[in-house]
Order: structure tokens, then C-alpha cells, then sequence
């Protein structure tokens, strides 16, 4: 068995953490950074860049470079198509189906892409265990954290992403939870706890009661589209609306052509495309200087938004900024409100609230939230850190069978099922504890019907369209009766990640039904596998690549070395006096060959020429180090004399 | 307090996948081998929670009860097990959390105990068609409420839609809903009352005294269903007023 980690899969940044001693550690790089940007960029010859490397290639490379990718998990285009908008890279898909992401003539989906980065921070921790002098140092099991509001569709994307990275995932573990069991650790009291979390992408607050080392969810609430990115966002439209379109701030001045807003073209079955304004190297400047501008003003009353590229630059103050975003930053108060009149409490019996996100830094974020909660919020542990510490205790609760602490979380979103006229049955009610189970009866309309459509629905509204559409069911091989006889009961199973499972039988003949499932927007198992067999091969195609380049290396510097030789002024002279007849073309000719090989790309050919002009050579190179040599030597004794 | 010791049943009702053994269906683990069991077609979450079918419980000792047995049957403590003892431990989970939602709130408890002493389902028809109170049988107790209600909410509905002042409305819907209120603080005493008298003959009651109580409590809950709905009518009638002079300011 291998090992297993604790990992944060976030918005903007992901993070690695393990158990070791009982005491749970985030994994850093040699500079002591624990932050792997989770973006994901394809370079010109067809290799991954994941992290730091294709976060700097946002500039240089933009539409080869994604970013934000979680906001796209378990969703369809129609949903996104607002916000893909201002996206540099190609967003798309078929309507009615998951997300497509193109990278130059390659197509990934939501969960494809996550996969890269999982996999970047597998091999962070696997060196990290290797450098520990660990024997067994494989990393193959993960517990991975979600938004707690997340969906089923979308945990279940994140679920395969894991499988397509080579992890078996664990547990789905919702980021507030996670962080909450990162600070029991040290704080072993009991009490009412509201985790008010944040982050680059999405919010959630989620209300415990802590008791005797169970970490009870009473409710749970958020908006999965809501965070950091969403102030960025706003900050890259004010400079974008400043400096005009398609020009700098004079050609707006002027008048100049206003453009009409970018056209979204989508092309059904491929990829769609995203025009822009403006090129996206722009947008991507303006998004790092705003990016910059908003840290700054965490700590400064004043900061400059500077993009050099453009020639811009804006002074910004806190009060501005604060009235900008304060409209976002409300957005989070309605969902508060919400988790606590679910859990039964006032704002005055919440006993701690926790600050977990990067957002949180956020100055007015955190005057909002005492306000919310009447105290100062804890944000005594690094709010970008701490979920990642939750997951690894969590994952080594789950493999060491240790009972002093126990999750038990909550159902975010009721799930029901559409029933006549296109209403919802609810069958198990929000903020639920999971595992969690319901049942519901059906049967048929028409005499000796076999087969019954049902269609699954996550969402608190009253009709079916208002909710998300989970899944389409077919119910088959039911017993020929008449109409209205046959007692099909369905099961709906939601597990301790907050996934669906169904079951069904029919009661009076006792048969089990066999249900066909078709996510709504996901992947189905056989797409899933696909993936990870197409994923095998880019992995081959990838080394194949890199070898190919290492042997264009080595045949490269054998060139260059021959050529040099044969290059020498006094070359003539040596070959006249040492070297054997013919041997010269027999360089030559080698040399030629590696030459010819290189203008191919067949690696093999490459490196057997390679290794053929170096045997070609081999005399040639003794016989330059014995002149090197000696003329070494004669010099010495020149010297010595 | 600890609960009361669950009565031994004379045949055991399951029986261990691991080793076999029968084990009475109030069991979690086999007597035997001590591995989980599975869960079986259980009906009754007092006796799941190993509680006393009172209707009066205290919550922090349910809460506590609920707490053990999480330990207990939790998924993260059987990740390492069989399948077969997963599937255990997922389905007594969710059984437990059901019975800890439905035991918690004094009105799930009430109509989880009528469902399990063989009482139909105390939902009145109409209530789950959306449409409310017209189709359902109004309970004898509301009648002259019922009546005195509908029509000042007819009146109200008129004097909107001819444009008098929502403030007045405002004030005469209030009025109308202050005996509803009273009603439904009347039925919360009565449920109290009925509550306790089914605790104490639980002990040493009768059967047909005990059913007397149990049909008593069915008519309460079906009374019940029809006063918030009642109530449901007034709010959205409320919201109406609130609406319109909300569109009158705009305006």
C-alpha cells in the first residue's frame, strides 16, 4: 500500500498535506512554497506545464494556458457561458452537455485538466517521501476537498479527476468541515462553530456544533460561484471600461470605434471560441496588475494598479476598492443568514467563527464577518493552508481507524425527483446528515409497461426546471401488469462524499431493476475510463516527446564537438600525420548521417547515428587529447626550464 | 440516565454475514463475532436508538445516543473492512441519521409513533397536491375559525384590488390571523397534553386507552396541517400587500 495524502484542489491554488506523528504538515517546494497555482498550459511541442511555470505562461501564452478550471467542474456551457466570456482560453462544449476546454487542437474536459494539476501535486508529496528516505514512497490514495455547497455533479467531476490522476479518492470532503477539524486539533472545546469560507472561485459557511471530538455540520450554505475571482474580475472591467476598447486611453478619449460586445461563437460538437476585445496577453497583464493592486491593499490604505505592457496606471485607494466589491462581498450575507435560521440558532450562539480563503484577507471581508457574528473572527491558522491540514486528518482518520474525532457533515442541496406537471418531490431535505437514504414508490401508467423514465433534481425550488438536473433514469425490465400494479422502489443513497447512488426493485415479484444513468452534466463511467486510457497514451506520447528532445541534446553536442575538431586551423596536418587513410570521410560521412537523422524526428535513428559518430570520432578524440597532452606538457617544460 | 435495557425478542430476526449467527434486530454487531450486521427491514427508530417510545425525550440525552452510535457505525471506521461490513456500515448510518432527524422534532416523533402503532398517515389529501385547504376535510374544531377567515380574506382580496390603502389592510389582516394563533397555541397545548398522557400509559395503560390517545393525536396532526396552512394562506396574503406597496413606490 502506498501512501495517502490530504489535498486542497482549489480555485486559484492547490496544496498537498500528510499526517506524520499524528501532527498534519502541507507540503512546500525547495523555496518553501505550498501554493501550486492551478493552472495548467500546453507548451508549443506538446509538453504540460503545471503551477508556478504556467502561471508565468498566462502571460506569454494565454490561450495554451487555463486557469480557474474549478469553477467549470460538473457543468454545462450554458451555465458558464457569462464568464468564459472573458476567458482567454477556448471554453465550450455542446449545449445540454459538460464543459469542453481547447488547448490547440486538443479538447479536455473540466476533470482532465484538474487531473494535471492532482497529478503535479502527487509528485510534490512522492519527492517529498523519497527525500524522507522513504522506501515506499508512492502516493495512490487521496482525500480530496470540495466547496461545501458543491453539487453532485460537481463532486462527482472531482471525483474522477482524482481516478484520471491515478489516485483512488477517498473521501470527498467539504473545505469548511476540513478546516474545522484543522483547528480541533489544538482547540479541544465544544462548542457552535460558523466556518465562513471564501476562496478564489466559491463561498461557504457552514455552522458545527463541536462535542466530544464529533464535529456535527447543523447547516451548510454557499454560492459556488462567488470569490476572489469575482473581484478580479470586476477590477480587470474597471480598467478595461477606462482604457476603452482596442486602444490605449487617448484613442477612447477620441471617440474612436466603439466595438460591439465580443461575439461568442459556438460551434456545436467542438470547441466553441471566445473573441475578445481585446488579445488576451492584455487581459492576462491586467488581471496580474489588478491581482497585485488588491494584495496591496490588504495591508496599504493606497496602491497603484501598473500595467507596464499598456502603459497604465491608476491609483487605487482602500475606500474605492472597498465600494467596488461591497456589492460581492454582500452577496455572502444571505447565505449566512440562511445556514443559521437552518440550524435553529442566532447569530449571538455562535460561540467561534473561523476564517478560511485567501478572500478572507480581505479587510472589509473581515469586518463584515464580526459584524455578522458580533466577535472578532480566529484566523490563527494560514486560511490558504488550513483546509489542506483538514484533509490530511481526515485521510489518516480513514486509514488508521482513530476514533477520537468524527465528521459528520451535511447534504448541502435537497434531492427530489420530477413528478407530474414537471414539480419536485423532495426526497431528502437539505442539511440532511449523510449517509443519508430515502425511498420513493412508483409504478406504472400504461398496462404491461416495462420501462420508467425518472429524473433527479438537486435544488430547494418547487419545479423541476428551476433545479439541477442530476441525472435521467431508465428503469427497465419491469414485470408485464396491468397499469398502476407494479410497487417499483426506488432508492436513493446520498454517501458520506455527498454522492448519489439509486437502487430500485419492484416489490411484488421481489426483481431488481436495472437503471441506466445518464449524468445530466457529467461523465459516464465508460467516458471516464476512455480518458484514462487516452491519458496512458498522452502520458507515452509525453515521455516519447521528452526523449526525443534528449536525444536531439546528445546528438546535437556530438555535432558541434566533431565540427570543431574538424574545424581546427592545423586540422589538415593532424589528420595527415595521425589519422588513418580514409578515416576522415569515414567522420564525414557519420557525421552527414546524424545531420539527415536530426531533420527527422525518429528518435532511434537519432541516437544509433549519434552513437555511431561517436565510435567514428573515438580515434579522432584520442588523438587530440594525446597532442592536448603533450602540448600541455611541452608547455610546462618550457616553463619549468 | 441510561436508556432503558430493549426486550429480548424470542427469535433472533438476523443473522451475520461474517459468522453466521442469529442476532436479534434491535442488535448493531453480531453477539457472536462482534462484526457489524446488516441492517435488515427495520421499522422503528426508538428502539434503533435504543429509547423508550416515549413522546417526551430529553434532547441532549438523544443527542448523546445519536453521538455513540455515529462512533460506532460511522463509514470512516470501516474503510478497511469487508464489503460486506461497508454496506453495513452505510446503510445503519443512514438509518441512524434518519431515526435522529425524525426522533429530534416532537412532530416527526408523533408521526413516526402513529406509523409504527399501525395508525395511517396523518396528511391531510390535499395538502401535497400545493393547492391546500380546499380539498382536505376541515377538522371539526376550525369550522366557525375556518369560516370567519375566508371571508374577511375575501373582503381584504376586494378592498386590494380596489385600491385601498395597504397599511389598513395590513392591520385587518392582522386581525384576522390573531384567532388562528390563538388556535394553534391552543392545539400546541393540547399535543403537550396528549403527549404525556401516552407516556404515562406506555407504562400502565390499557390498549384501548392507549389506542383512545393515539387516534387523539392523529386528529391533532391533521389539525395541525390545516392551521398552518391557514397560516401559509395569511403569509402569502401578507406578502401580496407588501408586493404592491412595494410596486406603488416605484411607481
Amino acid at each position: 500500500m502506498g501512501k495517502v495524502v490530504g489535498i486542497d484542489l482549489g480555485t486559484t491554488n492547490s496544496l498537498v498535506a500528510y499526517v506524520r506523528d499524528g501532527v498534519p504538515h502541507v507540503i512546500r517546494d525547495a523555496s518553501g512554497d505550498a501554493l501550486v497555482p492551478s493552472v495548467v498550459s500546453l507548451g508549443e511541442d506538446g509538453t504540460f506545464f503545471v503551477g508556478r511555470e504556467a502561471q508565468r505562461r498566462l502571460l506569454t501564452a494565454p490561450s495554451r494556458s487555463v486557469y480557474s478550471v474549478k469553477r467549470f467542474m460538473g457543468r454545462g456551457i450554458d451555465d458558464v457561458r457569462d464568464e468564459a466570456a472573458l476567458l482567454p482560453f477556448n471554453v465550450g462544449g455542446q449545449p445540454g452537455g459538460v464543459v469542453r476546454i481547447g488547448l490547440d487542437d486538443r479538447e479536455f474536459t473540466p476533470p482532465e485538466i484538474s487531473a494535471f494539476v492532482l497529478r503535479e501535486l502527487k509528485q510534490r508529496a512522492e519527492d517529498d517521501f523519497r527525500e524522507q528516505g522513504e522506501f515506499d514512497f508512492e502516493v495512490d490514495r487521496a482525500v480530496i476537498t470540495v466547496p461545501a455547497y458543491f453539487n453532485d455533479a460537481q463532486r462527482t467531476a472531482t471525483r474522477d479527476a482524482g481516478r484520471l490522476a491515478g489516485l483512488e479518492v477517498l473521501r470527498i470532503v467539504n473545505e469548511p468541515t476540513a478546516a474545522s477539524l484543522a483547528y480541533g486539533l489544538d482547540q479541544r472545546d465544544r462548542g457552535i462553530i460558523a466556518v465562513y469560507d471564501l476562496g478564489g472561485g466559491t463561498f461557504d459557511i457552514s455552522i458545527l456544533k463541536v462535542e466530544d471530538g464529533v464535529f456535527q455540520v447543523l447547516a451548510t450554505n454557499g454560492d459556488t460561484h462567488l470569490g476572489g475571482d469575482d473581484i478580479d474580475r470586476l477590477l480587470v472591467e474597471l480598467v478595461l471600461a477606462e482604457i476603452g476598447p482596442g486602444g490605449s486611453k487617448e484613442q477612447h478619449a477620441n471617440g474612436g470605434s466603439k466595438e460591439q460586445d465580443p461575439p461568442y461563437v459556438s460551434q456545436p460538437g467542438i470547441v466553441g471560441r471566445v473573441l475578445l476585445s481585446r488579445p488576451a496577453e492584455e487581459i492576462q497583464a491586467i488581471r496580474k496588475a489588478v491581482i497585485e493592486a488588491k494584495l496591496d491593499l490588504t495591508e496599504a490604505e493606497e496602491a497603484e494598479i501598473r500595467v507596464e505592457t499598456l502603459a497604465y496606471r491608476r491609483p487605487i485607494t482602500r475606500a474605492e476598492f472597498e465600494q467596488l466589491i461591497r456589492p460581492l462581498v454582500e452577496r455572502t450575507i444571505q447565505p449566512v443568514r440562511q445556514a443559521l435560521a437552518d440550524a435553529g440558532l442566532e447569530p449571538s450562539e455562535v460561540d467561534e467563527a473561523v476564517l478560511v480563503g485567501g478572500s478572507t484577507r480581505v479587510p472589509l471581508v473581515r469586518r463584515l464577518v464580526s459584524e455578522l457574528f458580533g466577535r472578532t473572527p480566529h484566523s490563527e491558522l494560514n486560511p490558504d493552508e488550513v483546509v489542506a491540514l483538514g484533509a490530511a486528518v481526515q485521510a489518516d482518520i480513514l486509514i488508521s481507524g482513530r476514533r477520537e474525532m468524527l465528521l459528520l457533515d451535511v447534504t448541502p442541496l435537497s434531492l427530489g425527483i420530477e413528478t407530474m406537471g414537471g414539480v419536485v418531490s423532495k426526497i431528502i431535505l437539505r442539511n440532511s446528515t449523510i449517509p443519508a437514504s430515502g425511498r420513493e414508490m412508483f409504478t406504472t401508467g400504461v398496462d404491461n409497461q416495462t420501462s420508467v423514465d425518472i429524473h433527479v433534481l438537486q435544488g430547494e425550488r418547487e419545479l423541476a426546471d428551476d433545479c439541477r438536473s442530476l441525472a435521467r433514469f431508465k428503469l427497465r425490465g419491469i414485470p408485464p401488469m396491468p397499469a398502476g400494479l407494479p410497487r417499483i422502489e426506488v432508492r436513493f443513497q446520498i454517501d458520506a462524499n455527498g454522492i448519489l447512488s439509486v437502487a430500485a426493485s419492484e416489490l411484488r415479484t421481489n426483481i431488481a431493476q436495472t437503471i441506466e444513468v445518464k449524468p445530466s452534466y457529467g461523465l459516464t463511467d465508460q467516458e471516464v475510463e476512455r480518458m484514462l486510457i487516452e491519458s496512458f497514451e498522452h502520458a507515452q506520447a509525453d515521455v516519447d516527446a521528452r526523449l526525443l528532445i534528449e536525444a536531439r541534446n546528445e546528438a546535437e553536442s556530438v555535432i558541434h564537438a566533431t565540427e570543431k575538431s574538424l574545424r581546427r586551423p592545423n586540422f589538415a596536418e593532424i589528420a595527415a600525420v595521425d589519422l588513418q587513410a580514409g578515416e576522415q570521410e569515414r567522420i564525414e560521412a557519420a557525421l552527414d548521417a546524424v545531420k539527415q537523422a536530426m531533420a527527422g524526428s525518429d528518435r532511434d535513428a537519432i541516437r544509433e547515428r549519434t552513437h555511431a559518430l561517436n565510435h567514428a570520432t573515438q580515434h579522432l578524440a584520442e588523438v587530440m587529447m594525446n597532442r592536448g597532452v603533450r602540448e600541455a606538457l611541452a608547455g610546462k617544460n618550457v616553463k619549468d626550464v | 440516565m441510561a436508556p432503558d435495557p430493549i426486550p429480548a425478542r424470542p427469535f433472533p430476526t438476523l443473522e451475520c454475514r461474517n459468522c453466521g449467527a442469529g442476532a436479534p434486530v434491535d442488535e448493531h454487531f453480531c453477539p457472536q463475532c462482534s462484526r457489524i450486521l446488516a441492517l435488515g427491514r427495520h421499522g422503528d427508530y426508538f428502539s434503533f436508538l435504543g429509547v423508550p417510545r416515549r413522546l417526551t425525550i430529553d434532547p441532549a440525552q438523544l443527542e448523546r445516543r445519536f453521538r455513540d452510535l455515529s462512533r460506532q457505525f460511522h463509514p470512516d471506521y470501516f474503510y478497511n473492512a469487508s464489503p460486506s461490513e461497508r454496506l453495513a456500515s452505510l446503510e445503519r448510518s443512514s438509518y441512524l441519521n434518519d431515526a435522529y432527524r425524525a426522533l429530534r422534532n416532537p412532530i416527526s416523533r408523533i408521526e413516526h409513533l402513529l406509523a409504527i402503532e399501525g395508525l395511517p398517515p396523518a396528511k391531510s389529501e390535499g395538502s401535497s397536491a400545493g393547492s391546500g385547504q380546499t380539498a382536505a376535510k376541515v377538522p371539526a374544531g376550525l369550522l366557525e375559525e375556518v369560516f370567519e377567515l375566508n371571508e374577511q380574506l375575501d373582503e381584504i382580496r376586494e378592498s386590494r384590488e380596489s385600491g385601498t390603502d395597504a397599511a389598513v389592510l395590513r392591520d385587518r389582516l392582522d386581525s384576522a390571523r390573531k384567532p388562528i394563533d390563538l388556535k394553534r397555541e391552543e392545539h400546541e397545548r393540547k399535543v403537550e397534553l396528549l403527549s404525556a398522557q401516552w407516556d404515562q400509559q406506555l407504562d400502565a395503560g390499557d390498549a384501548a386507552a392507549k389506542r383512545a390517545t393515539l387516534e387523539a393525536l392523529r386528529e391533532r396532526l391533521l389539525e395541525r396541517n390545516y392551521i398552518n396552512n391557514l397560516l401559509a394562506t395569511i403569509d402569502r396574503e401578507a406578502a401580496n400587500l407588501e408586493a404592491r406597496a412595494d410596486s406603488s413606490v416605484r411607481l
